[in-house]
């Protein structure tokens, strides 16, 4: 705990913890890099000047300061802007399994119902392996949320290390998380809600019981004679999205799931994000309207088998053509029918970030459980079926992100001013097997050896 | 905690995902089942619009309506299933014994090819109900079967809000005998009802008293402050059955309990409610036509329970014939997709005649989802609610043949494709078993019980 | 808890047996010599007859035709414009063995342990249950009713629904032997084994299915061998279950297996290649339609019914009305039962949409009378309307399929029944309740 409030009063006193950390190197400076910005310009024979945790200078013929640490990229290193991940459990401790039986389900306490809008990531952040292999993977920074169910806790994000007594709480107090998840303990111990409708009720009914408490407050604040309120944390970490004055980021796939999100939005008029968001283009010029942003998941299905094989052989020579037909398998009508709707299906799935950019939606990313192993497999479906180029996708990821968490003045593109935040790759992202190297968050350099 | 999201994928297919449409149709020279004023032959029905305009003989189609010939065949109302659970994302929210706050509306998908398969079965109009766990559960939906649509354009516009309660052995089972809560008995059942009406009573002068004394507070500024009163969801939801702005839907079984519900309703002034089930309401016949209350029952499910033992395949007829409002329904998604079939057995159990017999998977289920004056006949100024048979819908080899909701054509068996899904798995294979539905017999006890089956596992 | 359950039911139950007593059917039936005249007669196996007649002579059917003596002993039934049936045959059914599904202590056809060849329905069939009645006034005459728990239930009997006791009701006490085969295709989405869980799971359960029946075989062969000359032997131990198996293993009583999804259905007739001189049956097959020429190939008929939802997402909507049809087009011969207890009453309906759905009403009609006759070994007794036969029948004002057709008159073992029920009773007491004596 107490190191969790000396990093907090170091952020707020200005200070970076590589100030004192290191002391003999007040810049750093990378040079003859190539950098891929958000925009999708790329620049060569780059440096980039930081100090402070922040980018000093970056571009061609950049002045090195003569306090600045260089370090020669060779001209075969490249440069990303760090990427973000918008909505992920990294660090969260795993919610309890064997819970104790409740003598009255129907009526459980808060937390056996999933109701902890309370719980702070800063406060919980555990050990993770995670987080190391997150930057290896490209990511120097994350908006973190515990682990759980309806109402699991609230969003902050943070600058990545590998050890958590180094990440650095970047923004605090940026939403609550959501989903429409039931009370945890299955069959043989839930508790009520142990339904999606079950979900809405009760997400209703803790935002009167909030309101009316905030009431209470008020009341009691200015008359002290009445009756003292009965205070609650859950009910008053609850009372931002009573008052509209934090967003609201609800995890929800399918387009019915969206619609009922938006229900609730109708209701109490808080501001919300998506996250996951898989069937959003479904919803697209309805999240337009409503300002609505999608931090969406890129964890598709894998394409079919035939298909995958059907695009090999178009690949190949065409002398194989005729070869590569005849061991087409017959398949009866019936299959064919299903296979032609399900790879219409499967684009769909894929096609949904393009989809739902071209309709004018911010669309973000976030990881929303996709493992870190599968990010590449994943990235390069979306390259290419998804219809997006491979600087969309690193717009996606950094300065798309940074924005729609309401950090893009900090976060998200490699530019004067911004916080130094970017990944060095022994070459560039799309080619195979590329490696980081270095991961610079917040201005710290990390290093990965090996990977 | 991240449980697998299977996703499934909306792919248009054709549909106006967003549009309800309403559609013009003339169907011609049909033997038209009007149900309110006898078979008319050789008659056209015009329907524009989505509304049953005119109904008569040699009409004239008005230009770009389609016309259907439908010489030699049957044209009927769409039938109206009163209990149903088919498409509901959860159907019992089964964790405490009062769930009035949940609500059906929140647990429709509109994707489930089992929609379908009701509109092959000549059915247009569901009551999507909350399952038989509790004994005050949420409220239902009534739903037309818009295949395609969202789950908001399935709504049935304008329809009244209407409840489940649940009496006997299923709420006593999954709270008595599986959490050690009551009710455990027919005696716990009345007095879950009593007791949490009269805290909703209790709740709603508290609630009004304190709204109108912050009203005065924040008006004049001084005095005390009143204590805030939390607006509660489940009481509203009980003081609106009370008040009469709910109709009630009671799934029961035996004479006594039956008889219990009606004293309680007296009571506290609930005058709007169907027994569903009520297996053994023709035991009570009297007294139910007395009340006005009405009954939606099996047409002959018997014995699979204690409670059910003792009924009679003959329950609808003796209903009929005491003047009560009766209809047949599902609960079964099998059955849903054979109510024609359904309903004529209550012709062969009994004196009951065709017409009548027909008013129960029609008029009568309309009437007791306060829809009537929307469809549940075929009347000018109607809803274009109508499907053709090729034959009578009361004999066995009659098939519907065309479907038709708000005169939009939803089924055709002549010309619909095999595969009608319109929510496709991109991850699953042909032969993969994800594929499969669980398979619904027709002798399937009653739905009322999923997702809380394992709550009474003793 | 538990206890106290038991407690409950067994009250419940025998409240509900003393209440019985009332609602238990005083009146007699008729017996004697009839003769059924003017009607059409449909006696499966040899045409219609139309203004035919039939005569009766207690136990059995003595003449069928167009013309015959009717001498005055007979009592006549003018049936001018009706329509006179065999009997329906139910051969999946339950009935007599389950009392109250939901009631445990009711439900008498769950013995425990993987392997009892030796339990006979026969013996637990209740010729009281409420459902006899209710279901023979429909005219279902005789059913095949079957136990239904672990790897081999047990013999399933072939009763018929008028006596006081199972010895006098039974047509065959040993109809069929019920067996449960594994599949080695997953079940559906809510699956949670891997393939290779599904495949180990599958070949254990094999593997204890063929060592039973090698040891059975073992056992009736050395049986055989010491029946056909004792001496010098020392007598084997008698084993009641190895017993059990031997009119199995002959052919003589058929094994009924329930298989429903396609490769299940593949499976078994795969299995069923190594077990060449056995008689077997499929029981449901709701995806026969999909591999109809291998189950006509394979020579093995099935019990099947219509009223069920599709399967597979993308089925047509009719696949399971059209599923008998396209078997019997296909060669399979298909019986249609109610697989159902106390409605084992709707066993016509399940045909009727298959008659409608592509099977005709003819092959329909003999889904529920020859075909299930055959398929048990009993339709030199029963199953069509032929001189010699028993006289199980029933005259209805229509075609049986139809729902609105009502059954006038039943006849089962030559006893003209009364046509009451607990359901035509409560019908009687309660269509006008509250009237009086003047």
């Amino acid at each position: 705990m107490r190191k969790h409030i000396l990093l907090l009063a170091l952020l707020f006193s200005g200070f970076s913890l590589q100030a004192i950390q290191a002391q003999t190197t007040p810049a750093h400076a990378l040079k003859n890099i190539t950098i891929h910005n958000a925009d999708g310009s790329v620049t060569e024979s780059a440096t980039i000047v930081w100090r402070d945790g922040v980018i000093e200078a970056v571009g061609k013929n950049v002045t090195i300061p003569f306090d600045a640490f260089e370090i020669d990229g060779g001209d075969s290193l490249h440069v990303y802007p760090g990427f973000i991940d918008g909505f992920s459990t990294w660090g969260s401790p795993e919610p309890p399994r064997n819970l104790p039986e409740l003598d009255n389900p129907g009526d459980p306490p808060y937390d056996r119902a999933g109701i902890q809008p309370e719980r702070k990531p800063s406060v919980l952040l555990t050990e993770d392996k995670t987080f190391e292999a997150g930057m290896k993977a490209g990511f120097t920074s994350a908006a973190l949320y515990p682990n759980g169910y309806m109402l699991p806790g609230q969003v902050e994000v943070f600058y990545l290390a590998p050890a958590i007594e180094s990440i650095g709480l970047l923004k605090e107090n940026l939403a609550l998380a959501g989903s429409f998840e039931p009370a945890p303990g299955g069959w043989g111990n839930g508790a009520y809600p142990s339904t999606m409708m079950g979900v809405m009720a009760q997400f209703r009914q803790v935002m009167f019981d909030a309101t009316a408490l905030q009431q209470h407050m008020k009341y009691y604040a200015q008359n002290p004679e009445m009756p003292a309120p009965k205070r609650d944390q859950v009910l008053e970490a609850l009372f931002p999205l009573v008052n509209k004055t934090t967003p609201l980021y609800f995890e929800v796939d399918t387009k019915e799931h969206i619609e009922r999100l938006l229900k609730l939005q109708d209701e109490f008029g808080f501001s919300a994000v998506v996250v996951s968001g898989k069937e959003a283009y479904a919803k697209s010029a309805e999240l337009k309207r409503r300002n609505i942003p999608v931090l969406a998941s890129i964890d598709f299905t894998e394409a079919p088998d035939w298909y995958t094989k059907m695009n090999k052989a178009e690949e190949s020579d065409k002398e194989d053509e005729e070869e590569s037909s005849e061991e087409m398998e017959e398949i009866s009508e019936e299959e064919q029918s299903y296979r032609d709707k399900r790879i219409e299906a499967w684009k769909a799935e894929v096609t949904n970030i393009k989809k739902l950019m071209d309709a004018g939606v911010s669309v973000g990313y976030a990881s929303a459980g996709l493992e870190l192993k599968d990010l590449s497999k994943k990235l390069e479906i979306l390259l290419d079926e998804g219809g997006l180029t491979e600087s969309d996708a690193v717009k996606l990821m950094t300065s798309n992100t940074a924005s729609i968490l309401g950090l893009g003045n900090t976060l998200g593109t490699l530019t004067k001013g911004k916080n130094a935040s970017f990944t060095v790759f022994d070459k560039a992202m799309s080619e195979d097997k590329a490696k980081v190297l270095h991961s610079i968050s917040n201005g710290t350099i990390h290093e990965f050896e090996g990977n | 905690m991240k449980k697998l999201i299977i996703l499934f994928v909306f792919v248009a297919f054709g549909f106006t995902a967003e549009a309800q449409e309403k559609g013009s149709v003339l169907i011609q020279n049909a033997t038209v089942i009007s149900i309110t004023d006898g078979d008319l032959e050789d008659t056209d029905v015009l329907i524009r619009d989505g509304v049953i305009q005119e109904i008569g003989k040699d009409l004239r189609a008005p230009r770009g309506v389609e016309t259907v010939d439908a010489t030699g065949k049957y044209l009927m109302p769409g039938i109206i299933d009163a209990h149903s659970h088919l498409n509901g994302v959860d159907i019992n929210e089964g964790r405490n014994v009062v769930t009035a706050e949940v609500t059906m509306e929140e647990s429709v998908d509109p994707n489930d090819v089992g929609i379908y398969h009701a509109l092959a079965g000549g059915a247009t109009t569901i009551h999507l109900m909350h399952g038989s766990a509790n004994v005050i559960g949420g409220q239902g939906e009534t739903l037309k079967l818009r295949y395609g649509v969202s789950q908001e354009g399935m709504k049935f516009e304008d329809a009244p809000r209407t409840i489940k309660f649940a009496l006997g052995e299923n709420p006593t089972r999954v709270h008595g005998q599986g959490n050690g809560v009551q009710p455990r008995t027919r005696m716990g059942v009345e007095q879950v009802i009593r007791g949490h009406f009269d805290e909703a009573l209790d709740y709603k002068r508290k609630r009004e008293a304190y709204l109108s004394a912050k009203e005065q507070y924040d008006r004049r500024g001084r005095g005390t402050p009143p204590v805030p009163v939390a607006e509660n969801l489940r009481f509203e939801v009980l003081n609106d059955i009370i008040e009469g702005e709910i109709l009630v839907h009671c799934h029961s079984y035996r004479s006594d309990e039956i008889l219990m519900l009606m004293r309680v309703f007296n009571d506290y002034g609930v005058e709007n409610y169907t027994f569903q089930h009520a297996n053994e309401a023709f035991k009570v016949a009297p007294e139910l036509a007395k009340n006005g209350a009405h009954t939606s029952v099996f047409s002959d499910w018997w014995a699979y329970k204690f409670e059910v033992y003792y009924s009679t395949a003959y329950n609808a007829s003796i209903l009929n014939a005491n003047g009560v409002i009766n209809s047949i329904n599902s609960d079964n998604n099998q059955l849903l997709r054979t109510l024609n079939h359904e309903a004529s057995k209550v012709v062969r159990y009994g004196n009951t005649t065709v017409n009548d017999a027909l008013k129960m998977i029609t008029l009568h289920p309309a009437i007791q989802l306060g829809i009537d004056d929307r469809v549940g006949s075929i009347e000018e100024g109607k809803d274009g609610d109508v499907v053709v048979w090729s034959g009578h819908p009361f004999s066995i080899y009659s098939k519907a043949e065309m479907t038709f909701v708000d005169g939009k054509k939803y089924f055709d068996l002549e010309n619909d494709p095999d595969d009608m899904r319109i929510q496709i798995n991109p991850g699953t294979d042909f032969e993969d078993g994800s594929n499969y539905r669980e398979i619904v017999s027709s002798r399937d006890e009653d739905a009322c019980m999923q997702d809380a089956f394992i709550l009474f596992q003793n | 808890m538990k206890k106290l359950n038991i407690f409950v039911f067994i009250a419940a139950l025998l409240f509900g047996l003393t209440a019985t007593a009332e609602a238990q059917i005083t009146e007699k039936p008729e017996y004697g010599k009839f003769a059924i005249t003017g009607a059409t007669i449909h006696t499966v196996t040899n045409g219609t007859i139309e203004g035919g007649i039939i005569l009766i002579d207690g136990e059995k059917i003595v003449q069928v035709g167009q013309n015959a003596k009717i001498t005055p002993d007979y009592k006549q039934i003018d049936a001018t414009g009706k329509h006179v049936y065999p009997g329906f045959i139910d051969s999946w059914t339950a009935l007599g063995l389950v009392e109250v599904s939901a009631v445990a202590v009711t439900v008498d056809n769950r013995e425990l342990g993987q392997f009892n060849p030796h339990m006979f329905a026969f013996t637990a069939f209740n010729p009281h249950s409420a459902s006899v009645p209710v279901t023979r006034v429909s005219g279902v005459t005789t059913v095949l009713s079957h136990p239904s728990s672990g790897t081999i239930a047990g013999k399933a009997a072939v009763m018929d629904l008028w006596g006081y006791s199972p010895d006098s009701m039974a047509v065959k006490k040993s109809g069929a032997l019920v067996m449960s085969l594994p599949s080695s295709g997953g079940g559906g989405w809510w699956d949670n084994r891997s393939e290779k869980e599904i495949k180990e799971q599958y070949e254990r359960q094999i593997k204890a299915i063929n060592d039973f029946i090698d040891k059975a075989h073992f056992y009736n062969q050395m049986m055989n061998a010491y029946e056909a000359n004792s001496s010098g032997k020392t007598k084997p131990d008698f084993d009641p279950r190895m017993d059990a198996m031997r009119e199995v293993l002959s052919g003589d009583v058929p094994i009924v297996i329930s298989v429903n999804r396609e490769k299940a259905i593949l499976d078994a007739i795969e299995w069923i290649k190594s077990h060449e001189n056995m008689n077997f049956v499929f029981e449901g097959v709701q995806e026969g339609w999909r591999v109809a020429d291998e189950i006509a190939e394979a020579g093995i008929p099935v019990l099947t019914t219509t009223l069920y939802t599709p399967g597979r997402d993308y089925d047509n909507y009719k696949r399971p009305y059209e599923n008998p049809g396209l078997m019997a087009e296909a060669g399979v011969k298909v019986a249609i039962v109610s697989n159902d207890t106390e409605n084992s009453r709707n066993a016509p309906f399940e045909a009727g949409y298959a008659a409608a759905y592509g099977l005709g009403k003819e092959e329909a009609i003999k889904a529920l009378t020859i075909n299930p006759a055959e398929i048990f070994g009993v339709d030199h007794i029963i199953g069509s309307l032929e001189a010699g036969k028993q006289a199980n029948l029933f005259i209805s004002d229509g075609d049986p399929l139809e729902p609105m057709t009502n059954i006038e008159h039943v006849f089962i073992k030559g006893f003209k029944i009364p046509m009451t029920s607990r359901h035509t009773q409560l019908y009687d007491e309660f269509l006008n309740r509250d009237a009086v004596n003047e």
